[in-house]
């Protein structure tokens, strides 16, 4: 853990990772930055909406074979709906996604965009469009599209692999395969990504430090 | 403070009435429960979307109400009605934080769970297979249009709003696939038995099937289970039939009489007796044999002839046998033996009154002209010997089948109705018209 000081208030902003150089200040919400060992203000990160996410900054759990815990989280919107982005810091400090949407979870790992890419990634890579159901092979799995949509962050918490201002716009195209694997490929102004995990469900995740809900009772886990 | 309670409150902007947001963060449009206004959630000043001035208070589950369904407690928190053209079903929204989303989905008083699958199922030849189901192509590509809404969505639901919808099936479970341009979903949903969707949230039972009424289309017919029940009793009971026929069915107590007539002569009337009959009332069983007759028939007619009351119960049995060589060489026909069964004899003491008369037909013999009858006669034939064994008791045969009529005849009349079910059923398919294969399937258990 590396302790930096809010550039903006002054307050002690944390690091878990050792990986990650952006965390939001839990006081005064600037996006902290941090350089070797300085810090600067990236301008503010958006209040995030209240939700009632089951999931909260620190909850613990299991997944990809390895302990994690969340240390951020992005929100991102879209016309019709909105669904978190969920930074799991995994036992072996690498760090995944635990996608939120419509009470459903994804999680997610980066993969490097080399190789040879389905012919549906590289049409997303070159803006050409693509439709629901369309098929393609990403790492040696077949997958068909199952939403596209063009989003836009509207806040984040903790600590972040990247700056996330309000307005950040992107491209998110969802895949699944028959088995409850998934993919989403995302495509900003800075680049196209990858990320390649599983469907799960809380259940499955073990996971501890839930975010209590008044009215609602918390399900014993394992 | 907001985050203290898992509902945030809005002020209705077109009523001011105060609203309840349940799944704050998810939903994205509101209907205020007391204008029926749709709100946009997303927005902090709760913009109003459209003005919706219908109560919905005819709802069968009131929006906020709370259910535990198969483990898991579930609020209802939106609700739809959606129409193909053709019909017209609810569906309601549940939500529980921690499981996420399903839908209840009600037609024609019939309820079934939804859950949204996040694998895609795999297809093969036109069925879908997921986790080793197979469902059938049944409603191929339709449009379902929202008709009316109310309570929260995770989507920013509108009336008019349209997906395509295909479906497939399997008895009780139906695979549903919508589409819209942005999105592929697909959705399974279970029928539930009227006792659980009636312990969870206290709905009007749904009604039991009766012909003229359209079965959904993954409704399992109800008569197929019935009639697999019914065999386990039909095999005791067939079982029980055989039992009793062993037991009952045995001849006892034989006694053997016999006489001889002639060929052509006279009718021969002999009286046997006395027959003993100790029961309050018994079959009895007369085999007449004559294994002499040849070329000739012998009628013979018995009766038992209660000695106290005179009261007769009668019996007739007519023996022949005729043989001979042709161009296909050796043949014969009749029967030498007859089994004659007489019902219900009450207890009594009884003479056994036998007639018996033999006649002669062929071109064999001598022949005289008899002037009284005006007919030829045969002369010179072997007396033929008519050996009569009495015995109490019977098998009945006709009882016997009618028995088995009655232990098939339940699943045979369940077997109508099942075929009358899935005929309405099967009817609704679009597509390849219903196979024998639909058929066999519709067999299936849930």
């Amino acid at each position: 853990m590396q302790l930096v000081t809010c550039p903006t208030c002054g307050a002690e902003v944390a690091f878990r990772s050792s990986a990650l150089p952006v965390r939001v200040c839990d006081y005064c919400r600037t996006l902290v930055v941090r350089y070797n060992q300085g810090a600067q203000g990236m301008g503010e990160a958006g209040v995030l909406p209240f939700d009632i996410s089951p999931i909260q900054i620190g909850t613990e759990g299991r997944c990809f074979d390895q302990n994690f815990q969340i240390i951020g989280r992005v929100r991102w919107a879209w016309d019709d709906g909105a669904w978190n982005e969920w930074l799991m810091l995994l036992a072996d400090g690498s760090h995944a996604w635990l996608g939120e949407a419509m009470g459903q979870f994804m999680a997610l790992r980066e993969v490097e965009l080399t190789g040879s890419l389905a012919q549906v990634i590289r049409r997303l890579m070159n803006d050409t469009p693509v439709k629901p159901g369309e098929s393609g092979n990403i790492a040696g799995q077949s997958y068909e599209v199952a939403d596209i949509r063009t989003v836009c962050c509207i806040g984040c918490e903790g600590e972040l692999p990247f700056t996330a201002p309000i307005g950040w716009e992107a491209l998110s195209v969802d895949f699944r395969n028959r088995d409850g694997r998934c993919a989403s490929f995302q495509k900003d102004r800075h680049g196209p990504s990858l990320y390649v995990g599983h469907h799960v469900n809380l259940a499955s995740l073990q996971p501890r430090n839930l975010r209590p809900l008044p009215g609602w009772s918390l399900p014993a886990y394992g | 403070m907001a985050e203290e309670d898992s509902v945030r409150a809005l002020s209705c902007p077109a009523c001011g009435g105060t609203i309840a947001l349940r799944a704050a963060g998810y939903t994205v449009t509101l209907a205020c429960e007391y204008c029926g206004t749709l709100i946009d959630a997303t927005d902090p000043a709760a913009r109003i979307i459209t003005r919706y001035n219908e109560m919905q208070a005819s709802l069968a589950i009131p929006l906020g109400t709370r259910g535990t369904l198969r483990g898991v407690e579930w609020e209802a928190i939106g609700w739809l009605q959606r129409s193909d053209g053709w019909a017209i079903w609810d569906e309601y929204l549940l939500f529980n934080p921690y499981v996420g989303y399903r839908w209840l989905i009600a037609q024609n008083g019939q309820w079934s769970l939804g859950t949204m699958l996040t694998a895609a199922p795999q297809r093969d030849g036109p069925d879908r297979v997921v986790a080793g189901r197979r469902f059938t192509p049944f409603y191929s590509v339709t449009t379902a249009r929202v008709t009316r809404v109310a309570g929260e969505f995770y989507w920013r639901v509108k009336p008019g709003e349209e997906v395509r919808a295909s479906d497939y099936v399997r008895p009780g479970f139906m695979l549903s696939l919508e589409q819209d341009d942005r999105e592929n979903s697909w959705t399974i949903s279970e029928l539930l038995t009227g006792r659980e969707i009636r312990a969870a949230f206290d709905v009007d039972p749904p009604p039991v099937w009766i012909p003229g009424m359209t079965p959904l289309a993954h409704q399992p017919s109800p008569y197929a289970r019935r009639i697999k029940g019914w065999w386990p009793i039909a095999a005791l009971s067939f079982v029980a039939l055989l039992v009793l026929l062993t037991l009952f069915g045995r001849t006892m107590q034989p006694q053997m009489f016999s006489l001889s007539v002639t060929p052509d002569g006279p009718t021969v009337s002999q009286t046997f007796g006395p027959i003993v009959l100790p029961l309050g009332k018994q079959a009895m069983t007369v085999e007449a044999m004559t294994p002499g007759v040849e070329q000739g028939w012998v009628d013979i007619d018995v009766a038992f002839v209660n000695r106290k009351t005179q009261d007769s119960y009668d019996a007739y049995a007519l023996n022949e046998h005729y043989s001979g060589r042709d161009s296909d060489g050796y043949w014969s026909e009749g029967a030498r033996s007859q089994t004659l069964k007489v019902a219900s004899l009450p207890a009594g003491t009884y003479d056994l009154v036998v007639d018996a008369q033999a006649h002669h037909w062929g071109s064999s013999g001598n022949w005289t002209f008899d002037a009284s009858s005006s007919t030829y006669k045969t002369e010179g034939q072997p007396p033929i010997e008519v050996n009569l064994t009495v015995a109490r008791g019977a098998r009945f045969t006709s009882n016997f089948w009618l028995a088995v009529l009655m232990i098939l005849l339940p699943p045979l009349f369940m077997l109508v109705l099942h075929i009358l079910f899935e005929n309405a059923r099967l009817a609704q398919k679009d597509g390849s018209p219903a196979d024998a294969d639909d058929w066999l399937r519709g067999m299936e258990a849930p």
